[in-house]
């Protein structure tokens, strides 16, 4: 025995509404065609400029000494903080929405080594970002 | 309904469930062109804000589309009523494509004659892809009286396609 509902449900599924207007799509495409937002690209850029620079500072001061009095350091460590992520209070932004400001903050540290002398070269780096995260209302 | 992941193309997206879209606009709107503006700015906002978020997008985009309808249609109470009595008679575009079966074409010109407290429901339900506890969440409604309202639609809808079908 078949559920009268079920079966009107079913037909009902079949029906195929009616699409946007043409139109839609393309204001769509000029709406989403915008830079993506800037939260985590920020971060992304700024880890990977750190990343960048501590490998060409490490290539640079692994190259084979021209003395023997040249110092010769390694890459001995490499390390990233946890990020602290401080949430701000809401915003009104220009456009008449609301937005929460996000600060994160994280230290980038990478030590070198010359074994001969035992001398450690030493780049400490703070990062600190601010990203705002839309907020709905209704 | 798919899930939206992050990296999907929206075009993509939005082709295989745009009209669908546009159909829950469709009746909570006056007109095809203000179905059509609700779609936009709500799809924008799910798809910039909210796609990222836990939870069924489902129930997130229909959440866009409701509260860009309702935004509409307080811009729009504060026209002449004259102005919208008249877009609504000129507006006699169906929600639906045309159906060779008469059953179907049938129901599709039913539904837009439904109460707009049952047809919401049924929309939701079936094009929205949500629960009756979710349809009750997005009309502040309770999941029980979401499903009366369905059973009462039902009941109406084949009064409605068997009184066409002896026309």
């Amino acid at each position: 025995m078949t559920d009268p509902d079920h079966d009107l449900e079913l037909d009902l599924a079949r029906l195929r509404p009616r699409p946007p207007a043409p139109a839609v799509g393309a204001a769509l495409a000029r709406e989403l065609a915008a830079p993506p937002a800037r939260r985590g690209v920020v971060l992304a850029w700024s880890a990977g400029l750190a990343a960048a620079a501590s490998l060409a500072l490490g290539l640079f001061l692994a190259r084979p000494a021209g003395s023997e009095e040249s110092p010769s350091y390694r890459l001995v460590r490499a390390e990233q903080s946890p990020a602290n992520v401080e949430v701000l209070r809401p915003i009104r932004l220009e456009d008449g929405s609301f937005a929460r400001p996000v600060r994160v903050r994280w230290d980038n540290t990478t030590q070198w080594e010359d074994p001969r002398t035992r001398t450690r070269f030493i780049n400490y780096r703070p990062n600190e970002t601010l990203a705002l995260l839309p907020l709905e209302t209704y | 309904m798919s899930a939206a992941p992050a990296e999907q193309d929206w075009r993509a997206w939005f082709a295989e469930h745009g009209a669908r879209l546009r159909l829950i606009a469709r009746q909570w709107t006056r007109s095809e062109a203000d179905a059509d503006d609700v779609v936009q700015e709500a799809f924008v906002r799910f798809w910039k804000h909210q796609r990222h978020l836990p939870g069924d997008p489902n129930a997130l985009v229909v959440t866009s589309i409701r509260r860009a309808a309702l935004d509409l249609l307080r811009r729009t109470d504060r026209r002449g009523v004259r102005e919208q009595a008249a877009a609504a008679e000129a507006d006699t575009v169906a929600w639906f494509e045309p159906e060779a079966d008469p059953r179907l074409q049938a129901l599709a010109q039913s539904l837009p004659l439904l109460p707009p407290e049952q047809c919401e429901v049924v929309v939701l339900k079936v094009w929205g892809g949500l629960t009756f506890d979710q349809v009750g969440e997005q009309l502040e409604i309770s999941p029980n009286t979401a499903a009366s309202r369905w059973r009462y639609a039902m009941e109406a809808l084949r009064k409605l396609i068997t009184a066409r079908a002896h026309d």
